[in-house]
């Protein structure tokens, strides 16, 4: 049996001991907010299926505030080409739903091979995202659609990018909001087949003068996921020279015991030559994903 | 006289913002209105509560899928799951399978004939993850059935009997299903 006592505040002979918390349960969004404004301090929770966890681990919230009721959070709509995604989305619900099936089909069938069924019935995008663990896979998705996190009913918006750079107290708030522009988006494919040592999403997107840029997500199951960028320039992709680029921009500390700098470059640059080829099948036309 | 709630069962007495809230939820068919502490997990719930021991706690980490129980139809991890969020929702668990006379289920007697299981821990998951499956589609291909199976680990590595159990009990619910029309 292993002692758990970080910053729980009791000594806990085993796992099965949970931190003792108050319950809020607030019915909409401008609740939760006060609530939430009222104790900074306050847990946020969405699905549970993580936060459990996280309170086995040591987490020891005072308040805890449950977005079950909120059905407000569970809204997707697509409107003036920026896809609307609520946090309270569970990934059955994302994936399935047919308004992300029809603006972005590649999501789809990417978030319906993330997690487990069972997990998929419970789990959020907005717990998957605010748990900040690196092996989960919507930080990967939506950062490589240059998604962003709407808190607080609109008073601050940041990348998903922010998710790394901020620290736990610089992101204070209640995520009320995923937006992901789909106007300019012209492709989106995900690469799991090597997980977990590197999974890469990307996506490619038309500039205003036709030329194409990609944006890429490259993640493991140990570091966070590093965003990897290309503006090429050009009209049509050329996946071996822009994988090269892409792999090449991956810093040294991507690297973890499961493999080295150079090797999980080596493998970002492989998977992103293929998800490239694939892109460039489907824009000219010769094949569909 | 002073009439003052019950606050076991009592829903107004359980105020937001306090350390526990009362619940009502169907177990097994049956009406339940319970007070729980706010951090208590429905695993603990049915089994210290309702003497559920059926539902079986192992990873506390919602990976191994031994505590799995149907919630509203879909299959949740009960250890991982606040008892605070079924309030209102219908849990099934491996104790309300079988028929009242212990006649077992179209799912129990697959597992049975079909040898779906070893040690037996991860059984009362398995048969909740395969009456959710087949609740959602009677008649699953070996791909479904392997891609909801694997929600569950069975470290007896049984999975090859489990998913011919899978799709036997897809038959006998077929046939159970059409005898009753």
């Amino acid at each position: 049996m292993r002692i758990q006592a970080l910053g729980a505040g009791l000594v806990a002979q085993t796992q099965f001991a949970m931190a003792p918390f108050r319950l809020h349960r607030p019915t909409t969004i401008e609740d939760a907010l006060a609530i939430v404004s009222e104790h900074p301090d306050a847990v946020i929770a969405a699905g549970c299926s993580d936060l459990v966890a996280q309170i086995r681990e040591g987490c020891a919230p005072n308040t805890l505030v449950s977005l079950q009721k909120v059905d407000a959070l569970r809204a997707i709509s697509h409107e003036a080409g920026v896809l609307h995604i609520g946090p309270m989305v569970t990934h059955h619900m994302g994936a399935t739903d047919e308004t992300v099936g029809t603006a972005i089909p590649d999501l789809a069938a990417a978030w319906a091979s993330i997690a487990t069924v069972r997990i998929r019935y419970t789990a959020t995008v907005g717990g998957n995202l605010m748990a900040r663990r690196y092996r989960y896979e919507m930080p990967l998705l939506l950062g490589a659609l240059g998604a962003d996190l709407v808190f607080d009913a609109g008073a601050l918006s940041r990348p998903v990018a922010s998710l790394w750079a901020d620290s736990g107290t610089d992101q204070r708030g209640l995520l009320t909001d995923i937006t992901v522009r789909t106007d300019d988006l012209v492709w989106f494919g995900y690469e799991r087949s090597m997980r977990p040592t590197a999974t890469v999403a990307l996506a490619v997107r038309r500039n205003p003068d036709g030329t194409l840029q990609v944006r890429a997500q490259s993640g493991s199951e140990y570091r966070h996921g590093f965003a990897l960028t290309a503006d090429t320039g050009a009209r049509e992709l050329d996946p071996l020279e822009v994988s090269a680029q892409l792999a090449q921009q991956l810093p040294d500390d991507c690297a973890d015991y499961t493999g080295s700098a150079e090797y999980r470059r080596h493998l970002v640059r492989v998977l992103t030559r293929r998800l490239l080829t694939a892109a460039c099948a489907q824009l000219k036309g010769t094949t569909t994903r | 006289m002073t009439e003052y709630p019950d606050h076991e069962t009592d829903r107004s007495a359980a105020p937001d913002g306090e350390l526990d809230t009362c619940i009502e939820f169907a177990l097994n068919g049956v009406k339940q209105t319970v007070r729980v502490a706010a951090n208590a997990i429905l695993l603990d719930v049915l089994r210290n509560n309702h003497g559920c021991n059926g539902v079986r706690g192992s990873c506390e980490r919602g990976v191994c899928g031994a505590c799995t129980v149907l919630v509203d139809d879909l299959p949740v991890a009960s250890c991982s799951t606040f008892a605070f969020s079924i309030d209102g929702a219908s849990v099934e668990t491996v104790e309300g399978l079988a028929a009242p006379d212990g006649a077992l289920s179209p799912q129990q007697r697959a597992f049975s004939e079909c040898g779906g299981f070893q040690c037996g821990f991860c059984t009362s998951g398995m048969l909740m993850l395969t009456t959710g499956l087949l609740r959602q589609d009677p008649q699953p291909d070996r791909g479904t059935i392997r891609e909801w199976i694997s929600s569950n680990t069975c470290r007896c590595t049984g999975y090859e009997m489990i998913l011919e159990s899978v799709e036997r009990a897809a038959e006998l619910t077929g046939e159970t299903n059409g005898e009753s029309a």
